[in-house]
């Protein structure tokens, strides 16, 4: 159990004149889950690494644990008192296997060697992943990775969970299961959980308070505002309306024949039939690791296929991978893949070379900047935006591209709630005026009820349209 | 001067397989290169062409992260890793990396860890074509040429190393200088 | 046999027969090499592609040497057989050991800093997807309409800010997990090092010493 109490704490990045975080007060009571939320660039991932200790407190006293400065806690004891998960989740393991890496974890808290299996065994148990103990992380999905993260706090047994946007890209069965274990941390265990999200579904009947991180500063909600945010993400406002099934009237723009997509040698969608269709926004969603970003690759010519993929009915591999990169567009799931220049700027001077520059006129330009809130960072260094403003720049660089086919990978992951509506208002109007088709996987549905027209569900091995049977 | 951290260590781990990767994405050139040459026994110089972009991790990783040994430890790290994934060459793998290294670190330590810019660069790729081409006589015979041949050989990979580990690098550099990764005091 | 031990011989092995010019020596070697791999259990597919390789080197290598130099024949065989030693050697290494045992035992048996040890594992482990993330950069810079070439100091940019953002993750990531450079810590799998490696290293070594004198010309 600690309490976590944080104290006048300001923090500047070098080279920027605003703080981040400007003469911040707030106390995290021991054994409660704490939910921040906030807007994109708002400072969370910044306050959370300045609690787990990844980042050099500016003042020595500002954060404390119980009471006990945070920069007077051993290295080798700080594990035993906090631990992050974070957010992107194939980037947080040292070794190769599920089990070395609890090994790992517990071997730098200097567990003796006889008392390590029992523990990696329960620290599994508890989350619910046994089968999972002699995997290769890699091969594993989103979703299993994060649930191992998990496993590794609770064998670690540290007193403070800090979670970044740990569900990010996580589909909404193993979110919830994620949640629930972290609630019976909570109470069962008084451990501190303090997560950082946008989505707000699920958290209703858990959390009292919500803290909002704005213009550097903190605010706890009421009980009532904290109900009238949750409401927000309540099932009935996550349905899609507009949705159909294809007609025959429509135009085909990619068509797979026998399409069958693979992992090594794990069939990821078995052969089938598929089309997609011209005009229209087809989202699609599935577990993870199910294969969806796979598809992408292989619309993209990145990744191998079983069968033939047709663009406009021309097999896809006869097409020179230059033109075809114009026509048919990939926004990756990290918005990283992306950039290719240095700031903001530039990327979108690059853009507007290549893309449409009739309709993506520099007003109209300066203009969705400004929509969407980067308008003071036009010139700052591309990679160091949030997470978010990175995801809402490098919809702007593909959307000014704007190829006929634009497949979207998770577009708002990361995204607050005004951000998402501003993002699929931009969506909906680019689509109407250039009449693009748009392919989308998000896991997360608020905000999306207004463009999408048709929905793929990708289950079992098979992808298969909302509204078509068999 | 600062140490090692682990920080640096992953970074320059990840440099070299990524260099490793660049590197066989040019396997069908060096292919076609070394079969076209072949036949007149000027096979290695499609090895010499190439060979400034499989020296280029030490260079790179000298220039970012700045602390004496990065040079070599980025270039046999590739070579490790370069061992155990698919590569044949074994032990030999090893050495030559860990000579590479040695000889594009040269380069930085002549100049005292201070002067990350054009000279030291140059200087740099001067040491690695000098002390892999050692290497070479010894242990692939270079040393038997002709003078002349061994001469086209030696200029051929100095070129090589100059444009990938020289130019090319003060490039990257220059760029990385406009992210604010590197300090922009380069001299 | 303790992987750094058998590391150490290996490399031992290599030096001297590069500096070395007696062939019946690696006539030998690379005959007990392949007996070895047989013994381990190697792929068919995999011998080949080790014989090949070296094949074509070793051939081109040999024709280019007596074509623009003046080496003897002896020496050609030496260079010759020298390169299928190194693969074969390398064959039998790669083999019989995991890059996890080996660090493990470097870490344990040679006292290599763990920082190094576990440093190198977390960006080995991220292998598939440094390789994917090449081709992902350059199908990337395509659709924005930039070719990416090997000379393009922009892809190796990408490249670099990758890494960083990468080794900046699996760091925090390690902290996060507990570790704490040059702290001690257990050890849950020890790696054994008996006598009888040293003694098996040791004879080894002498064979080839003895070999290299006597096949002295
Ligand atoms: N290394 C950095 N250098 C300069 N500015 C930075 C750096 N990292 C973050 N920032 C800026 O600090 C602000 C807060 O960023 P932070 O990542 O903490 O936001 P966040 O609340 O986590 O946002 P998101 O919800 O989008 O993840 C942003 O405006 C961002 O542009
Ligand atoms: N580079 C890689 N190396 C090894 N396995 C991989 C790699 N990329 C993907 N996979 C595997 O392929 C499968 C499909 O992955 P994919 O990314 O397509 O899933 P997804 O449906 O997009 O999941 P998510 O919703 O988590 O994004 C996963 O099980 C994953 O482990
Ligand atoms: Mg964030
Ligand atoms: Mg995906």
């Amino acid at each position: 159990m600690a309490t976590v109490t944080i104290d006048s704490l300001t923090f500047t990045y070098p080279k920027r004149t605003h703080p981040v975080l400007d003469d911040l007060a707030v106390t995290f009571p021991a054994g409660k889950f704490s939910l921040l939320t906030g807007v994109s660039g708002g400072g969370k991932s910044t306050l959370l690494n300045l609690i787990a200790g990844l980042t050099p407190l500016p003042a020595p006293g500002a954060i404390r644990f119980d009471g006990h400065p945070l920069a007077e806690i051993p290295a080798t004891k700080r594990a035993n008192t906090v631990a992050m998960m974070f957010q992107e989740p194939s980037t947080q393991f040292t070794m190769d296997t599920v089990e070395n890496e609890l090994r790992f974890a517990l071997e730098n808290q200097r567990v003796a060697a006889t008392d390590i299996p029992a523990a990696i065994d329960e620290a599994l148990n508890f989350v619910g992943i046994a089968q999972l103990k002699h995997r290769i992380l890699m091969q594993l999905s989103g979703g299993e990775q994060q649930k191992v993260a998990l496993a590794i706090i609770v064998a670690m047994n540290s007193d403070v969970i800090l979670l970044d946007e740990p569900f990010a890209s996580i589909d909404p069965p193993t979110r919830l299961t994620l949640l629930q274990k972290l609630m019976t941390l909570c109470t069962q265990q008084h451990k501190t959980v303090i997560l950082a999200d946008h989505d707000l579904s699920g958290y209703a009947h858990w959390v009292d308070h919500l803290a909002v991180l704005d213009a550097g500063h903190l605010t706890l909600l009421s009980t009532e505002e904290t109900q009238e945010r949750f409401a927000a993400f309540t099932p009935d406002r996550l349905q899609l309306t507009r949705v159909t099934p294809p007609q025959d009237t429509e135009t085909v723009c990619l068509q797979g024949t026998q399409l069958g997509l693979f992992s090594g040698e794990r069939e990821l969608i078995h052969p089938q039939d598929l089309a997609f269709f011209a005009g229209q926004a087809t989202l699609i969603t599935g577990p993870n690791g199910s294969g969806k970003s796979t598809l992408f690759r292989a619309l993209v010519r990145l990744s191998h296929y079983q069968g033939t993929l047709t663009y406009q009915g021309q097999d896809i591999q006869k097409i020179s991978r230059k033109s075809y990169a114009r026509q048919v567009g990939l926004m990756f799931q990290s918005a990283m893949a992306q950039f290719l220049n240095v700031t903001l700027d530039e990327e979108l001077t690059l853009s507007q070379k290549n893309g449409n520059r009739a309709y993506f006129t520099p007003e109209r330009v300066t203009q969705l900047l400004d929509q969407l809130g980067l308008t003071q960072h036009r010139n700052q260094v591309i990679y160091s935006l949030s997470s978010g403003q990175q995801k809402k720049a490098q919809l702007l660089c593909m959307l000014i591209m704007a190829p006929q086919v634009l497949l979207l990978d998770e577009p708002l992951k990361g995204l607050d709630l005004a951000s998402i509506q501003t993002t699929m208002h931009i969506l909906t109007s680019v689509q109407r005026d250039l009449g693009l088709t748009l392919i989308l996987i998000s896991h997360q549905l608020s905000g999306l009820d207004g463009l999408v027209t048709h929905h793929l569900r990708l289950m079992d091995h098979r992808l298969l349209y909302e509204g078509v049977t068999e | 001067m600062k140490g090692w951290h682990v920080r640096d260590i992953i970074f320059v781990t990840i440099l070299a397989i990524f260099m490793g990767t660049i590197f066989f994405v040019t396997g069908p050139l060096y292919t076609v290169l070394a079969a076209a040459l072949a036949p007149a026994g000027l096979q290695p110089l499609a090895n010499e062409l190439l060979l400034g972009i499989w020296v280029m991790a030490g260079p790179l990783a000298g220039f970012i992260i700045r602390i004496p040994g990065s040079a070599t430890l980025g270039e046999f790290l590739g070579a490790v890793v370069e061992m155990f994934f698919g590569g044949i060459w074994g032990a030999s793998t090893l050495i030559s990396g860990a000579l590479q290294g040695i000889g594009s670190e040269l380069g930085f330590a002549l100049t005292g860890y201070k002067h990350y810019g054009w000279f030291t660069l140059a200087l740099s790729s001067l040491t690695t074509a000098i002390v892999t081409f050692g290497w070479d006589m010894i242990k692939n015979g270079y040393a038997s040429y002709h003078l002349g041949f061994m001469a086209l050989l030696f200029v051929v990979r100095l070129l090589s190393i100059f444009f990938f580990g020289g130019v090319l690098t003060k490039l990257i550099a220059n760029l990385l200088v406009r992210a604010h990764v590197l300090p922009s005091a380069a001299h | 046999m303790n992987p750094t031990l058998k590391l150490a011989l290996v490399l031992i092995i290599a030096l001297e027969i590069s500096f070395t010019q007696v062939w019946t020596v690696n006539v030998v070697l690379l005959v007990v090499c392949f007996i070895l791999m047989i013994a381990y259990r190697v792929k068919i597919k995999r011998l080949l592609w080790l014989t090949l390789v070296p094949l074509f080197f070793a051939t081109a290598l040999v024709w280019s040497l007596s074509l623009q130099g003046s080496a003897s024949a002896h020496f050609l065989i030496v260079i010759f057989t020298r390169m299928f030693v190194y693969v074969y050697m390398g064959g039998v290494f790669t083999q019989t050991t995991e890059p996890l045992m080996l660090t493990r035992s470097l870490e344990q048996n040679a006292k290599l800093p763990s920082k190094f040890a576990y440093g190198f594992l977390a960006a080995f482990n991220l292998m598939p997807k440094i390789r994917t993330e090449v081709a992902t950069i350059r199908a990337a810079a395509l659709m924005r309409g930039q070719v990416l070439h090997v000379w393009s100091p922009q892809l190796y940019f990408k490249v670099i800010l990758v890494a960083m953002n990468w080794s900046d993750q699996l760091a925090s990531a390690m902290a996060s997990h507990g570790f704490v450079e040059g702290a001690p810590r257990t050890h849950a799998v020890r790696v054994p090092l008996p006598t009888w490696n040293w003694w098996a290293c040791a004879v080894s070594l002498l064979a080839v010493q003895l070999g290299l004198f006597l096949g002295l010309p």
